[in-house]
């Protein structure tokens, strides 16, 4: 059932490809003048380009910035000038960096040179020495932003893949974590790492990513959450099927569990996968937390779900269509509130969403200092201006704000979005068919998520297929020796995370 | 044996699942009204009817399950070409593939008319049979799995609807069920007759029955899903029977459904607006399920792909909800069917239990005689 987007198809060999090869088993040349003037040319002669001479024969390329100028100064240049040196193989001695490559073709030096090498060219001799000391400029390990949590450790990714990848190592000191490094775009060379256990993770599950990955003919690839689109189950639809997130702990978590993780270089966010539509709602806090608390704390996000989708279409409904199920003591206040109100309900509804939606996205996209200003015009302004000059009732103010904030306790902010954008198709419906409406899309939506699989696994896993002993970590958390089993989402080759033992509530 | 059904563990389903499928197929729009049928016949004895009927529903089951495992892995329509050769055998497939055309027909028309006559009076019949049929078609697209998905869901999802009849109770009385027995075993058995439009669905089982994994353990589901719609059939009839009053009962076509009108809660008031409107989700299940058991016959007589005959089953019973408007249509249409549902439902899968023992019987004799001669 996966549905592809044109852009997975197999491209159409170009009739580009023939000369390219050629090109790609081009030598490099013996002549050092010569060299020099290929690589020019092949490198658009950029300006930071840095070619450095040492007599009698060495020449040395490099982009400036991107080696590390410390180690090329004390254990490159420093070795090199003092003693006279005749071949390749005796400058690689010489040389006191673990990663150096002899290579004899062109393409390579110049791939060297862009990824941060070094090349040595030494004059009468058909090879370079490629020195790796490349040298990215990252920001430090920071506390993660856009999911904080109160306990628990404050440290989320960064934008660099290794340092990223260190991380995860510090947490599982293992040598099962298996580390697989992709390619992908054909312009940006984006490094992309397939993380998972080995033992643990399903060898089919992890194929099948592999293969999705690899299948993509792409030009550029920046961000972790495009690649993730392009790797769902199913592309179109509103759901998401794999998780991104920027918190270290809860990748590890996820990866412990027999699921699998991916890490784009460049991007703060890794994407987690197979993932079910219950794990959306979960945080990694919840598991540090007491499992009552955890528990009340999961319960309180399933209802925020429901009232955030429901609540606004429910009144809309109710106002319009059925006005019997409002209790008499309520239909007063009611009517009192609307009465100055020259719009029908829906219109009421969806001008103030609207509203809402526009105070979410200035807020996101407005210095935060101008941000928090603009919250609040927004919020008391709008909304008490709304009220007293007649054009929405107190009632349904409380209403959307409400299932505004509602929308916002999903851990997962992509989730969030996904619960904002849906009310409104159901808004609309409820205000032309009333309770009718809003069943049909709930049904819809119900029938959606039982179509979606997250990398061929069920999407509501572990409510169907159902697996009562999965459901002790679902909605609910129940302590922690009781959850002893691996989710059967993920297939896990090993499907204990620890010998079941009776629990004893008190220890002797 | 011919004809056997070949399926990878991957489309099959686990057996206890069958308790969903066979509540979910059972329960529908029947359960709305079917208090006055019974309550005409055999008066505040009902409840026996009800009980007598749930019984017959488990005799039939166990005689559907044996008939089913004389041949291993296959379907009702399997088994006929078998046992009546191919044209013969095609020709009831064709009737019975009939048979589940009329029944979703049946469940989306009644549906619809009590959408109508309980909140929307003036909506379009043609806007909310299009807008179900749609629903259904992007369910039975997503395969088996998602169809006994939504079986579920709606099974599990609907429990809440059963504590709601506790709050009749406070206005019932007892009385109303004595003297017990009163009527005679005709009417009795006649009321129980009369549950026959209410209390199918589990013929399901004679398309489903290959489609399950652990073939062993599917009694146990199947007749705790038929004893779990009984013992909903019998709270709802005596909380019925209780609660009305001897004449009102029989001039209530929607009984349960104004059983709910006196709900009321603090945040909530007339019930029945919600619980009209949540019942699509009850009978979701009903309509895909024999949906799918008409396709499973329908690709035995000719070679169709599900997306092609889906749309064109919906075409025919799209028109056929515009054609049958009146109120007396519908009720018509309801016992005719009921009335061939009880052959079909009851009275045949015994009928067929026994011809496939003969012909078990028949077949196994000749063999010997093979091996002697």
């Amino acid at each position: 059932m996966q549905f592809k987007l044109p852009f997975n198809k197999k491209q159409p060999p170009s009739v580009e490809e023939a000369p390219k090869e050629k090109e790609n088993l081009v030598r490099v040349a013996i002549a050092t003048d010569h060299f020099i003037q290929s690589i020019k040319n092949a490198t658009n002669n950029p300006a930071d380009l840095i070619i450095k001479t040492i007599p009698p024969n060495l020449t040395l390329f490099y982009i400036d910035k991107l080696v590390d100028n410390q180690t090329l100064n004390n254990d490159i240049i420093a070795n090199l000038q003092n003693k006279p040196h005749d071949t390749p193989n005796s400058i690689e001695a010489a040389l006191s960096v673990p990663e150096v490559v002899i290579s004899s073709l062109l393409k390579e030096a110049i791939d060297g040179i862009v990824n941060g090498s070094v090349v040595i060219h030494v004059g009468g001799f058909p090879q370079v020495l490629l020195v790796n000391i490349a040298n990215r400029e990252s920001r430090a390990l920071a506390a993660p932003e856009n999911e904080s949590q109160v306990i628990g450790t404050q440290v989320g990714f960064n934008e660099s893949l290794s340092t990223n990848i260190s991380v995860i190592r510090r947490y599982i000191v293992c040598p099962d974590l298996c580390n697989e490094k992709l390619k992908i775009g054909t312009r940006t060379n984006t490094s992309v790492a397939l993380l998972y256990m080995n033992g643990i993770a399903n060898n089919q599950m992890v194929n099948t990513l592999r293969q999705r990955i690899t299948d993509l003919h792409l030009d550029e690839l920046l961000d972790s959450a495009v690649l993730s689109e392009m790797i769902d189950d199913n592309s179109l639809s509103v759901f998401p099927q794999m998780l991104l997130t920027e918190r270290p702990d809860r990748f590890c978590d996820a990866i412990l569990d027999g699921k699998i993780g991916i890490i784009v270089d460049g991007s703060s966010l890794a994407i987690i996968c197979p993932q079910s539509f219950t794990e959306f709602f979960q945080s990694q806090e919840d598991q540090n937390l007491r499992w009552q608390i955890a528990t009340f704390v999961r319960l309180l996000r399933l209802a925020a779900f429901f009232l955030s989708v429901y609540l606004t279409p429910f009144y809309v409904a109710a106002l319009t269509f059925h006005y019997e199920v409002i209790p008499q003591a309520f239909l007063v206040p009611l009517s009192e509130s609307r009465a100055l109100v020259p719009f029908p309900p829906i219109f009421e509804a969806l001008l103030l969403e609207f509203i809402i939606e526009l105070l979410r996205e200035a807020g996101a996209r407005l210095p935060t200092k101008i941000g928090q200003t603009i919250g609040i015009v927004g919020g008391i302004v709008i909304g008490t201006a709304a009220v007293q000059a007649g054009i929405t009732s107190n009632i349904l103010l409380i209403i959307i704000a409400l299932s505004a904030l509602a929308s916002f306790t999903s851990p997962s902010y992509m989730m969030g979005n996904v619960i904002r954008l849906i009310r409104f198709p159901i808004i609309i419906l409820a205000g032309f068919w009333g309770f009718y409406g809003i069943m049909l899309a709930f049904c819809f939506i119900l029938i959606h998520l039982l179509r979606q699989t997250s990398l061929g696994a069920p999407y509501l896993s572990p409510f169907y297929p159902p697996r009562m002993k999965e459901m002790r970590d679902s909605i609910i958390r129940m302590p922690i020796p009781l959850t002893a089993k691996r989710p059967a989402l993920t297939r896990a080759k090993d499907k204990n995370k620890f010998e079941p033992e009776p629990v004893k509530p008190e220890k002797s | 044996m011919k004809n056997p059904i070949q399926l990878s563990p991957k489309e099959m389903i686990n057996a206890y699942m069958l308790f969903f499928v066979v509540h979910g197929a059972q329960v529908g729009v029947g359960i709305q009204g079917f208090q006055r049928i019974i309550y005409q016949e055999a008066r505040q004895d009902a409840w026996i009817s009800v009980l007598l009927a749930g019984i017959a529903t488990h005799i039939v089951a166990f005689c559907m399950i044996k008939t089913l495992e004389i041949y291993g892995s296959n379907d009702l329509y399997g088994i006929q070409q078998d046992i009546y050769g191919k044209w013969m055998g095609n020709f009831l497939n064709a009737m019975y593939v009939f048979y589940c055309f009329v029944a979703f027909f049946s469940v989306l028309r009644n549906y619809i008319e009590v959408i109508q006559a309980w909140i929307f009076p003036s909506i379009g019949t043609w806007f909310l049979s299009a807008t179900l049929l749609i629903i259904i078609i992007y369910a039975f697209t997503g395969g088996l799995r998602v169809i006994v998905g939504v079986s579920f869901f709606s099974v599990i999802l609907s429990l809440w609807i059963i504590p709601m009849l506790a709050f009749p109770l406070k206005y019932s009385s007892v009385d109303s069920l004595f003297p017990i027995l009163e009527n005679d075993i005709r009417s009795i058995l006649k009321g129980a007759h009369s549950m026959t439009f209410t209390i199918i669905g589990f013929e399901i089982l004679n398309v489903f029955y290959p489609f399950v994994k652990d073939k062993k353990n599917i009694r146990k589901p199947v007749h705790l899903g038929l004893l779990f719609s009984t013992f909903i059939y019998l709270s709802v009839m005596l909380v019925s029977i209780t609660y009305y009053s001897e004449g009102k009962l029989v001039k209530t076509i929607w009984a349960t459904l104004t059983l709910f009108s006196f709900i009321s809660f603090p945040f909530i008031e007339r019930f029945e607006f919600v619980a009209v409107c949540f019942w699509m989700l009850i009978i979701i299940p009903n309509l895909c399920l024999y949906l799918w058991a008409a396709y499973r016959g329908v690709i035995r007589l000719v070679n169709i792909r599900g997306t092609t005959f889906v749309w064109i089953f919906s075409c025919f019973v799209f028109i056929a909800t515009l054609i049958i408007q009146t109120r007396t249509q519908i009720n018509t249409i309801n016992t005719i069917f009921g009335h061939t549902a009880f052959y079909v439902v009851f009275v045949y899968p015994i009928l067929l239990w026994l011809l496939a023992i003969l012909k078990k019987n028949f077949r196994l004799k000749k063999v010997q005689k093979n091996e002697q001669t």
